[in-house]
C-alpha cells in the first residue's frame, strides 16, 4: 500500500516549487543531485520509488537523448574535442552543458512527478474549492484530474464486456495493439454517452457551484504548514533573485 | 402558498417530441400533485415514463430541438413551453423543488467524489451548507438507512443495489418538495427496500409529493392516491383500486432437474476479493451446478452475488479455492451483467450481437434467429442506447444467447424488463435447460426466483455490514 502524507496539497506544491526554482536558478550540479536524491528518498518513504523511477525514466530518456545530441555531439564552440566524426564532434564543454541542463530538467520533472504521487487528487480539488479561487477552477481541475481514472475504469468495463464475447487480445505488443484497436472507439463513445447521461444530474445538484459553497472533506492544514508555505513562496521569488543577483551585478 | 390550488407541481402537457423523432413521445397528460401525495405512473418499457419524469424534473426539453407544448406550475410560477420557444430552466432552482432518481441510478452518482459520504453531500456542499450541519444530516440519514458501513467507500466500487441506495439517500438529503422516482426498489434487497419505503413514508407525511414511475404495482405503489396508466405516451386514469397482482405473472417454467448428473460448474472453498479491499467479499463458497439445473443466488445487497457470477465467467480470479467448469474462452459460459451499459459498447444492435463471432461460423448464422426470438428484429440498426431499457437488456441477452452457452449466468435479469421481456427471458431460460445446459441466476425478484430456480443458494450478509463497528469511531 502506498503511503500518503497528511499535508495540505498546497504545502507539497509550494515546497516542490521552491526547491525546483532555487535549484534551477543556482545551476550547481551538486545541488541538483542532492534535490534528486531527496525526491527519491521521499518517494521511497511513500513506497512509490519504483513508480517514480519508471515515470521519470519514460519522460527523461528522450529529453536527455536530444540534449546530448544538440549540446555535445553537434557542439561547434568547445575546444576540448574528445571524439570527432565528420561534422559531429564530442567536446568536453558540450558534455558539461548537456549534463548541467539534463540535471535541471531532471529536477523539474522528478519534483513534478513526486507531487503527483504524494498529493491526493481529491484533497487537491477540495483545497482549491475551499480556497478563494473562482469555483470554475475547482471544476476544471476536478474534470481533468478525475477524467483519467474514470476512463481507466470504463476501459476495464469494456475489456470485460469484450472478454465475455471471447475477445482475448493476448499479451505482448501485438496484444496491446489489438486491445487499443478494439477498445478505443467504444471508450470514446462510451465516455461521451456517460458524460451526457450524468451532466443533467450534475447540473441539478448544483455542480459546479456558482456561488458560495462548502466541502465535507477536511483538508489537513495547520498554522505551521501555512508558515512553511509562506516561506516557500518567498523562496520561489527570492531564491532565484539571490542566486542571480551577483551575476547581474557582475555583468553591470 | 401563493397560488390558489393546493398543489406543489402541476403539468398540462399537450405533446412532447424528441428532436429528430418522427412521432410524439408524450401527448395529452395532465398531472396535479398535492403535498404529501403519491402518484404512480404505470407503463411498459418505452411507454414514455422516463420522458415524463425528465419533463417533470426540468431536464427536458433540451435546448437542441426537442418540441414541448406544455404548461407547468411550480412553486407559484407558471412555465409555458411552446415548440421552438422552450423556456430556459435554471437546473439548480428547479432541482430544489423537484428531484429525479433515474432508472439507471449510476447516472445520478457524480463520479467526482472520493467517498459515499462526500457523494451524499454534493448537493448540500454546492448550496453552501456548513460542514457541521452536513455531518449531522448525513449521520441521521445513515442511521435511518443503516448505511454507515458504506460512508467511507468509493462510490465507483459499489454493488448495483448499493448504487441505487446511495442515489436515493442523496436525493432524500436534498429534500426537494417533489420526488420523481424511476423504479426505486429495483435491485434492492428486502431489508433495504423496507427501509426505503419507511423513509419515503416519512417524507410523504412531511409534505413531500412522490411520483413513482413503475412497470407494475408493487408494495410502494399500493398506497397511491392517483394511478395513471401510460400507453404509447398518452395517459389513462385508473381508479386507485388496482389489483395488487397486476405484476407480470411469470409462466411456470419450473421443471425437474435433468436426469444427467454432469457438474457444469463447481465452486469449492472459493474466496474472492477486490484489490484494495481489506478482506475477501466471498469466503469458503461451496456450490455445484449440474446439467439441467437452475440454481438461484440470493442474498442482501453487497453480499457478493455479482462477484460470484463474474468469477464463474472467468472475469475475476478467486484468491482461494477453485472454480471448476467449462471455460469462458470455449464459449460455453455466458454471463448477462447486472447493468446492460456494462455489456454493450457497439454502435448498432446488429454489430453488438455479431461482435467477436467468426463471420462464417455457425454462431453468426444464428444472429437473425436470435434477434427474432427476442423481438429485436426491427431494432437491428438502432443504437443500443436509444432503445428503451427493457429492449436494451434483451440486446445484452442476445449477445449471450447467440453463443448458445452451456452455462447461462444471469445477474438481476428482470430489472427493467417489462412483461413481454420477462416472457422472452423465461423462454430463453427453458431453452438452455432443455438442451442440457444449466442456469445460475442472482435476483432480488422473489416471484421470478420462485418461478425459475430449482434450488436457492443463500449468500451471507455483506462483509461490509459485518465490520460495521469499525466505522463507529473514525480516528
Ligand atoms: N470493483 C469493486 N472494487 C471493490 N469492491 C467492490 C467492487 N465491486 C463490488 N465491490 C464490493 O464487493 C461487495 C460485493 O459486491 P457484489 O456486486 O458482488 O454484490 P451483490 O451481491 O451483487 O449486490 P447487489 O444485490 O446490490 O447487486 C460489495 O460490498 C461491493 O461494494
Ligand atoms: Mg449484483
Amino acid at each position: 500500500m502506498p503511503r500518503t502524507c497528511r499535508l495540505h496539497p498546497f504545502t507539497v506544491l509550494a515546497l516542490a516549487a521552491a526547491a525546483t526554482a532555487t535549484t534551477v536558478a543556482a545551476g550547481r550540479w551538486w545541488l541538483s543531485v542532492a534535490v534528486l536524491l531527496a525526491c527519491l528518498l521521499l518517494a521511497a518513504w511513500a513506497r512509490r520509488a519504483r513508480r517514480l523511477a519508471g515515470l521519470a525514466a519514460a519522460i527523461l530518456a528522450p529529453a536527455f537523448g536530444s540534449q546530448l545530441l544538440i549540446h555535445s555531439m553537434a557542439d561547434t564552440a568547445g575546444g576540448h574535442v574528445l571524439a570527432a566524426a565528420g561534422p559531429l564532434r564530442i567536446t568536453a564543454e558540450g558534455l558539461a552543458t548537456a549534463g548541467a541542463l539534463g540535471l535541471r530538467t531532471g529536477v523539474l520533472v522528478v519534483a513534478g512527478l513526486l507531487c503527483t504521487l504524494l498529493v491526493d487528487r481529491h484533497d487537491l480539488v477540495a483545497a482549491v474549492d475551499l480556497s478563494p479561487a473562482p469555483p470554475q477552477l475547482g471544476y476544471l481541475l476536478a474534470a481533468t484530474l478525475l477524467l483519467l481514472p474514470a476512463l481507466e475504469q470504463r476501459q476495464r468495463a469494456i475489456g470485460q464486456a469484450q472478454l465475455l464475447r471471447g475477445a482475448t487480445p493476448g499479451g505482448g505488443p501485438r496484444g496491446w495493439f489489438r486491445r487499443v484497436r478494439l477498445r478505443s472507439v467504444p471508450l470514446v463513445l462510451g465516455a461521451l454517452q456517460d458524460a451526457a447521461d450524468r451532466s443533467a444530474h450534475l447540473a441539478a445538484r448544483g455542480f459546479p457551484a456558482a456561488g458560495p459553497h462548502t466541502r465535507l472533506r477536511e483538508v489537513p492544514d495547520s498554522a505551521a504548514q501555512r508558515r512553511v508555505r509562506r516561506i516557500a513562496l518567498a523562496c520561489i521569488v527570492l531564491g532565484p533573485v539571490a542566486v542571480l543577483a551577483p551575476t547581474w551585478a557582475g555583468a553591470a | 402558498m401563493s397560488t390558489g390550488p393546493n398543489r406543489v407541481l402541476g403539468l398540462e402537457l399537450a405533446r412532447f417530441r424528441y428532436s429528430g423523432a418522427s412521432r410524439d413521445t408524450l401527448s395529452g397528460i395532465n398531472l396535479s400533485l398535492a403535498p404529501g401525495s403519491l402518484t404512480v405512473v404505470l407503463g411498459n418499457s418505452g411507454s414514455g415514463k422516463s420522458t415524463l419524469g425528465a419533463v417533470l424534473a426540468g431536464m427536458l426539453p433540451r435546448h437542441d430541438g426537442d418540441a414541448l407544448d406544455a404548461t407547468l406550475h411550480l412553486a407559484g410560477q407558471r412555465i409555458h413551453h411552446r415548440p421552438g420557444a422552450a423556456v430556459r430552466i435554471d437546473p439548480v432552482g428547479w432541482a430544489r423543488q423537484v428531484g429525479l432518481l433515474p432508472q439507471d441510478a449510476r447516472h445520478y452518482l457524480s463520479g467526482v467524489r472520493a467517498t459515499v459520504a462526500e457523494e451524499l453531500a454534493l448537493g448540500l456542499e454546492n448550496a453552501g451548507v456548513p460542514r457541521a450541519q452536513m455531518h449531522r444530516r448525513i449521520a441521521a440519514l445513515a442511521d435511518r438507512l443503516e448505511l454507515h458501513a458504506l460512508l467511507e467507500r468509493d462510490p465507483a466500487q459499489l454493488s448495483g443495489g448499493q448504487e441505487r441506495l446511495v442515489a436515493l439517500a442523496a436525493l432524500a438529503l436534498d429534500a426537494p418538495a417533489v420526488l420523481v422516482l424511476d423504479e426505486p426498489l429495483a435491485g434492492l434487497d428486502a431489508a433495504v427496500a423496507a427501509r426505503i419505503c419507511e423513509l419515503l413514508d416519512r417524507l410523504r407525511s412531511g409534505g413531500t409529493a412522490l411520483v413513482l414511475l413503475a412497470r407494475a404495482v408493487d408494495r410502494l405503489a399500493a398506497g397511491a392516491d392517483t394511478v395513471l396508466a401510460l400507453r404509447e405516451g398518452s395517459c389513462h386514469e385508473l381508479d386507485t383500486a388496482v389489483p395488487a397482482d397486476a405484476a407480470p405473472v411469470a409462466p411456470a417454467v419450473r421443471r425437474a432437474p435433468g436426469t444427467r448428473d454432469e457438474v457444469l460448474l463447481g465452486f469449492s472453498g472459493v474466496g474472492i476479493g477486490y484489490p484494495g479491499s481489506a478482506r475477501p467479499v466471498v469466503e469458503g463458497l461451496e456450490l455445484t451446478v449440474r446439467a439441467g439445473e437452475c440454481v438461484g443466488l440470493a442474498g442482501p445487497n453487497g453480499s457478493g452475488k455479482t462477484t460470484v457470477l463474474k468469477a464463474a465467467a472467468g472475469l475475476l480470479c478467486p484468491s482461494a479455492g477453485q472454480v471448476r467448469g467449462k471455460s469462458l474462452a470455449a464459449g460455453t459460459v455466458g454471463l448477462l451483467l447486472q447493468n446492460p451499459s456494462d455489456q454493450l459498447f457497439e454502435r448498432t444492435v446488429a454489430r453488438e450481437v455479431a461482435f467477436g463471432l467468426p463471420r462464417r461460423g455457425p454462431a453468426a448464422a444464428r444472429i437473425p434467429a436470435v434477434l427474432d426470438s427476442l423481438g429485436l428484429r426491427e431494432h437491428a440498426q438502432a443504437h443500443p442506447y436509444e432503445l428503451p431499457a427493457s429492449s436494451r437488456r434483451l440486446v445484452a441477452l442476445a449477445t449471450v444467447l447467440v453463443r448458445e452457452p452451456e452455462v447461462l449466468l444471469l445477474d438481476e435479469p428482470t430489472e427493467a424488463l417489462d412483461a413481454d421481456g420477462l416472457a422472452l427471458l423465461h423462454a430463453a431460460l427453458a431453452a438452455v435447460l432443455d438442451r442440457g445446459g444449466a442456469v445460475l441466476l442472482a435476483t432480488h425478484d422473489e416471484a421470478f426466483m420462485a418461478a425459475t430456480a430449482h434450488r436457492v443458494h443463500r449468500m451471507g450478509p455483506a462483509v461490509a455490514a459485518r465490520v460495521r463497528d469499525r466505522t463507529g469511531g473514525p480516528g
